[in-house]
């Protein structure tokens, strides 16, 4: 051992070997296909997020007279400016992707099924969350339609009953846009939801690993037949996410370089723009909106979100109280043709 | 670059290093340097865009007519981002190089240097320091120090002398207001004993304190 | 896959991904040396339009030029976006494989700017073609210009004329500025125009009978009738059913907004004898600002909203068009919008308009206020909210007080009782039907078409020259030495019962205290008059001749 090493060693008193064991866990044999390390996408595009977030608030200022302007600094005047606020941009669209992509590959593979229900709620929370910041960094830009995409938004949450209008109020810190809600919009994006997140994804890790993933058997590649049932994280896995991650980078800047991240004109409370649209991953929900009355259609999403959060004791019921086993199979399909119909509707309708 | 490994390393000899091991420690490095490349590329990129897109936001303000001055006179202008500038005029040949522009802010701690025509210099009355016409310390802390007034680019077009200034500022007049600099009135700024009375208002607020 | 083939993967995705930033870094270095000026901003043309321009850019550089350096370069729209027309169309033509027309009209800019042109379609501007049927029009069809083609009575030596076109001046001259009828050559001689064509809401012929006999040449473009074609009139009557142009004020092909913002851009039309509106601006103190200030207006901003963009000094279209910060900055394409009196016919008319944006004209006050949906207060509240940015309430009352005054002035003095003099003239058989045969009917169009409205457009924009000099002092003229001449002895021509009726008529006006000092004389006043001058020039100061002014 060198000089350094040991003068490390005994400041740090682990041994490397210690952790070693600690993060060489091993991984199933499953996991050799790509599609299952889509988990591990949004954690490595959360991580381009928290950078190059980091780098686009160098020069963001959150206030109502500034940011439209700030922003378009970034993006015209800043070097390279427009390429992070465009990875940013596009890091985030391919992150709620592959959130929903993940969680997709989860449901149908009935992983969250017991031991994991919490895992999945663990998860449920992550794709708020990761929902939440969308809405949030959208509103930063000032533009037309972030802006009034907040105002809608804040108004869908004010036909919340009971609490509506309490809602609105912590939201907007007023009852309507004001210059003071900016800030707040700023601070969650950048801070409240991004720290929520990682104490989310700390608490998705430690479960599975205290669990272990839910182990799957390809034709061909059952263990008795390879030996073995599993693979050494390090190298062999970590090369995966790696390759991974790199394939993500060159997308996200071929992304970046041919569809730049645009301004549309800023912000003005007295012209409401002919076609508000919230970004394209809110199409469901705000398709939904405009097809039922206000209380109905905030409360059914609301349903429809519980129902979600709590589907492994749902499913585990239907299971044992019924004879459709694969219920959930039928009924996932049924959810992912609705939510890709509602929101192609929404985004081939104008109005 | 094919045979460095080999070459290099002392724990294996040629005889030894067969073809397969080789291969692989080719692939380890060819992924180090891949993974440098990219992300410290992505790196210098992100480096390259906290460095200020461009030194100065500057933009050529109009000054003076060329006639207003005549040679040995000098006039103070007050640039929008707030700096006060002496401009003097040396020679009457009507280009440029006709005008020295230079910052009147001392740069010994900022307080606003004036011309003091009969002794041929700049004179800063916190720390008696001096500057030749030319705006090179000749003494007081900034002789010492050997600093200098900062000068300021200058263009003749026409018979119209234009400055090239900052015009960004810390607190904006407002939307409307488009930057533009001033000429100052040539107020009796240059027989004032002891703390110089034209200071200008950002120096009193800023730099009061120091001052006292 | 092996560990090893996994470690020349990584290695070789991140050399992929150095390319990739090496390409952002490529992109980032044009936009510096674009930005610097250094490189033209790169405009490509879309898709679609990349052979038009290849082609034209030879051909008619100009116009390729003009677009690159406009917005809708920039945004990608090309030429086939806004020539594109159906088959159905009846200027339509196959021009290398795309389906085009020559002239691209409002509706076809609808297709993008819905707002605009739903505005633009309700403004009196795009009811200027209904001049067509107008006295104005008359004059150039008839009186400066002949109903038909007739033959010439001699020979110009070098040329071969065949007939001279009477239509000549209504072509060059009323149409340009308000548009005419567009028209396709037809087979059988006459001409097809959107009232033979009748289209639908679509603007699709519903009589494609008349399609097929669209004369077409060697290359199947159809033929404009060079009478109707070249027009860019605001007026314009288009084949598709649609009224005006908004090359008009746009010029095509740059479509600039900055040249929109500027007075010249109106003073195509408003200038002149009868409405220098143009004239009028730049004497005022609003004109005056502009023209020292200028480099101050920021006509080039994006959205030039008065109070945001710039206060320097109001154009044109600052105060009748553009956005302000007190309407939330939204432009309006109905000029009409902020105008409270209407000066253009001979009494100016309160501009309470109906659902239709057309003028209220009944006089029962409880159905006008049931027909009016914007009201002249409406109006003039918009406008006010322009003046607003500059002046103080008070100053912008009493402006309009000393507007309104002045308006009721003319039309009470002069207006009215001109009217009812060259009325009476009619009724009681003194006058041909004809128009403009007769000495009086030049006298009276003198009187309020030009002479008139110049006195009130002076008024109404502050050019105290014209609401003056160029405009009431010949008012007055043109009626007490012209009008009422004319009009006596044509009632005396007239005689009998008739040319008494007609007397009376304008002996009540002169009898009204207004006008009494014409025949009663005004003794007092001229002794006034003369006791101040004497005291400002002393004893023997007045000079007989009167020239003391």
């Amino acid at each position: 051992m060198s000089a350094i090493a040991r003068w490390i060693q005994d400041r740090i008193p682990i041994s490397p070997h210690v952790i070693r064991e600690m993060s060489n866990e091993p991984v199933p044999y499953h996991m050799k296909h790509w599609w299952f390390a889509l988990g591990g996408t949004p954690a490595y595009l959360f991580v381009v997020q928290i950078i190059t977030g980091i780098l686009l608030s160098f020069y963001y200022t959150a206030s109502t007279g500034s940011a439209y302007d700030s922003v378009q600094y970034i993006t015209n005047e800043a070097a390279f400016g427009w390429y992070i606020r465009s990875v940013h941009k596009w890091a985030a669209t391919l992150m709620i992707a592959a959130v929903v992509l993940h969680q997709m590959r989860v449901y149908f593979t009935g992983a969250y099924r017991k031991p994991r229900e919490m895992s999945w709620m663990v998860g449920m929370a992550l794709l708020l969350t990761t929902l939440g910041l969308g809405f949030t960094g959208y509103s930063l830009v000032f533009e037309q339609l972030s802006f009034w995409g907040a105002t809608v938004g804040a108004n869908m949450t004010d036909s919340v009953p009971v609490v509506g209008g309490l809602l609105k109020n912590l939201m907007l810190a007023g009852e309507t846009y004001n210059p003071r809600t900016l800030s707040r919009f700023f601070i969650l994006h950048a801070a409240v939801l991004p720290v929520t997140m990682v104490g989310l994804i700390i608490l998705h890790i430690v479960i599975i690993r205290l669990q272990g993933v839910t182990e799957f058997w390809f034709k061909g590649e059952e263990p008795h037949q390879l030996g073995k049932g599993k693979f050494d994280f390090f190298p062999d896995h970590f090369y995966t996410e790696l390759t991974l991650g790199l394939v993500l980078m060159i997308l996200l800047s071929t992304l970046a370089t041919i569809f730049p991240a645009s301004m549309g004109p800023q912000a003005n409370p007295l012209v409401t723009p002919e076609v508000i649209k919230p970004e394209w991953f809110f199409y469901v929900v705000f398709r939904w909106l405009k097809l039922f009355p206000g209380t109905f259609a905030i409360l059914s999403t609301g349903f429809v979100v519980f129902t979600m959060f709590t589907w492994p004791f749902i499913d585990r019921q239907i299971r044992r109280r019924t004879r459709f086993q694969e219920a959930s199979v039928w009924i996932g399909i049924f959810g992912v043709f609705a939510i890709i119909a509602l929101t192609l509707w929404e985004a081939f309708v104008a109005h | 670059m094919a045979e460095t490994p080999n070459r290099d390393d002392e724990t294996h000899t040629t005889e030894t290093l067969d073809r397969r091991e080789f291969v692989s420690r080719a692939s380890g490095m060819a992924m180090v340097a891949g993974l440098v490349g990219g992300y410290g590329a992505f790196g210098a990129v992100a480096g390259r865009y906290l460095y200020p897109a461009r030194p100065d936001d500057g933009t050529w303000q109009f000054v003076a007519d060329l006639n207003q001055l005549r040679v040995g006179d000098s006039l103070r202008y007050r640039a929008p981002a707030g700096e006060t500038v002496n401009i003097t005029r040396t020679a009457s040949t009507g280009v440029a190089d006709d005008f020295i522009a230079l910052s009147s802010a001392c740069p010994h701690l900022g307080c606003q240097v004036h011309w003091q025509g009969p002794q041929d210099r700049y004179f800063c009355p916190c720390h008696n320091g001096t500057f030749d016409a030319a705006g090179v310390g000749t003494g007081g802390p900034p002789g010492d120090a050997a600093q200098s007034l900062p000068r300021y680019p200058l263009r003749v077009d026409g018979n119209l002398l234009f400055i090239l200034v900052p015009t960004m500022r810390l607190a904006d007049a407002g939307p409307e207001e488009q930057p533009a600099g001033e000429v100052l009135d040539p107020a009796d700024c240059s027989s004032a004993a002891g703390h110089d009375p034209c200071l200008s208002p950002l120096a009193h607020k800023d730099r009061g304190s120091d001052l006292a | 896959m092996t560990l090893e083939t996994k470690r020349w993967v990584i290695g070789g995705l991140g050399a992929l991904f150095l390319i990739s930033l090496v390409m952002v870094q490529w992109v980032e270095t044009a936009r510096r040396a674009e930005e610097a000026g250094l490189r033209p901003a790169s405009v490509s043309a879309p898709a679609s339009s990349v052979a038009c321009v290849e082609c034209h850019a030879q051909a008619n550089p100009g116009i390729v030029d003009h677009w690159t350096g406009s917005t809708h370069a920039e945004k990608g729209v090309g030429c086939v976006e806004c020539h594109t027309a159906t088959e159905l169309e009846p200027d339509a033509f196959q021009h290398y494989g795309e389906s085009i027309a020559t002239i691209v009209t409002p509706r076809d800019c609808a297709r993008c700017h819905v707002d605009e042109a739903a505005e633009f379609a309700a403004s009196h501007h795009s009811k200027a073609g209904n001049i067509l049927a107008s006295l104005d029009n008359y004059l150039a069809e008839t009186v400066e210009g002949a109903r038909e083609d007739f033959n010439p009575h001699s020979p110009t030596p070098g040329r071969a004329f065949g007939e001279v076109n009477g239509n000549a001046s209504a072509q060059s001259g009323c149409k340009q500025c308000h548009g005419g009828k567009v028209a396709l050559q037809s087979t059988d001689g006459s001409l097809i125009t959107v009232d033979d064509l009748a289209p639908d809401e679509n603007g699709i012929p519903t009589n494609q009978a008349i399609v097929a006999m669209v004369v077409k040449d060697d290359n199947g473009q159809p033929l404009y009738d060079s009478g109707t074609w070249p027009n860019t009139g605001i007026g314009r009557l288009n084949l598709d059913g649609s009224a005006g142009s908004c090359t008009a004020c746009h010029s095509r092909h740059d479509f600039s907004p900055r040249r929109a913002r500027q007075p010249e851009n109106c003073g195509k039309c408003h200038l002149g004898p009868d409405h220098p509106q143009k004239e009028i601006f730049e004497e005022s103190k609003h004109g005056i600002a502009y023209r020292d200030l200028k480099d101050k207006m920021n006509l080039d901003a994006t959205d030039w909203v008065l109070g945001v963009d710039y206060s320097a000094a109001p154009t044109c279209a600052t105060c009748h068009m553009s956005g302000n910060m007190r309407n939330g900055g939204k432009v309006t394409h109905d000029p009409g919008e902020r105008i409270s009196w209407t000066n253009r016919p001979p009494v100016s008319v309160a501009m309470d308009t109906d659902i239709n944006h057309a003028i209220v004209k009944t006089d029962d006050p409880e159905e006008r206020a049931a027909l009016t949906t914007d009201s002249w207060n409406d109006k003039r509240n918009r406008m006010k909210d322009v003046c607003s940015h500059c002046h103080s309430p008070n100053y912008v009352n009493s402006f309009y007080d000393q507007y309104d005054a002045f308006v009721q002035l003319y039309n009470e003095k002069f207006g009215k009782p001109g009217l009812a003099i060259v009325g009476a003239l009619v009724e009681h058989g003194a006058r041909t039907p004809t128009q403009f045969d007769e000495e009086i009917e030049w006298t009276w169009f003198y009187l309020w078409h030009h002479e008139g409205r110049r006195a009130r457009h002076g008024a109404s924009m502050m050019a105290p020259d014209y609401a003056h000099w160029h405009g009431m002092y010949e008012v007055a003229e043109r009626f007490y030495m012209e009008l009422i001449p004319q009009a006596r002895e044509m009632a005396d021509h007239r005689g009998g019962s008739a040319g008494a009726a007609i007397h009376k008529v304008i002996n009540d006006i002169l009898a009204r205290p207004e006008h009494v000092w014409f025949e009663e004389g005004a003794a007092e006043a001229s002794a006034r008059i003369r006791e101040e001058m004497e005291r400002r020039y002393g004893q023997g100061g007045v000079r007989q001749d009167g020239d003391n002014f």
